[in-house]
């Protein structure tokens, strides 16, 4: 089975990953997902590809402690976190987060709290390929 | 020896993803920031976050040990 927490080029399987988290348990009731994906336009910009830059290491380290976290802060049955890297195309798939618990509202609560927690924590950058030239995301505060 | 690394914005501010900063007893991690940051004062005024060995400093008072790698980074945008 692939690890619950990865960093990888390829993209991912959202059946396989979900089908994953509901092997780990059958008490589970609820599983919330979130998929990030590649918009085509940007700050006025129509975006041709994205380019995503990680710090490797650190950043599946902090994705690990980042699903420790909502598991112990949520009471989760399990959770499984996927990051692309390299260069996507619009509408490609980037990110894939699933939280599985007892019931409904804790699933989507961490579900909402894991992206929020991954964008200020883990070390991976994006460069916006456009016509007029590329340039990397300043985020939103 | 401490080996810095540069990641997105910040490496192509600088033009290089490392560079090598001379070990000394006692150096920190401000101590390191200072000293690039005056060779590179374009790329670090876009640096918020520190990491040495793979985890966050917020403390620049952080103590280095030969060896240490340390990583100055422009605020995140994965997700």
């Amino acid at each position: 089975m692939k690890e619950a927490v990865r960093i990888q080029q390829e993209d991912f399987s959202q059946d396989e990953e979900v089908a994953a988290l509901k092997g780990s348990s059958k008490r589970m009731g609820g599983i919330g997902t979130f998929i990030g994906c590649a918009r085509d336009f940007s700050e006025g910009r129509e975006v041709e590809q994205i380019s995503f830059e990680a710090y490797g290491s650190m950043a599946l380290s902090e994705m690990q402690k980042l699903r420790a976290d909502a598991i112990e802060k949520f009471s989760l049955l399990d959770a499984r976190i996927v990051h692309r890297i390299g260069t996507v195309q619009g509408g490609d798939n980037i990110v894939f987060i699933a939280a599985g618990a007892e019931h409904r509202v804790a699933a989507l609560e961490a579900c909402r709290w894991i992206i929020d927690e991954l964008k200020q924590r883990v070390p991976i950058w994006k460069k916006e390929v456009t016509p007029q030239g590329d340039a990397w995301v300043v985020p939103h505060p | 020896m401490i080996n810095v690394l540069f990641f997105g914005p910040v490496a192509e501010r600088i033009g290089n993803n490392q560079v090598t900063v001379a070990y000394r007893p006692g150096i920190r991690m401000q101590d390191v920031r200072d000293e690039l940051a005056a060779q590179y004062p374009q790329a670090f005024e876009i640096v918020c976050f520190a990491a040495a060995n793979g985890e966050h400093v917020r403390d620049m008072s952080f103590p280095l040990a030969d060896n240490s790698e340390v990583a100055f980074m422009a605020k995140f945008s994965g997700g």
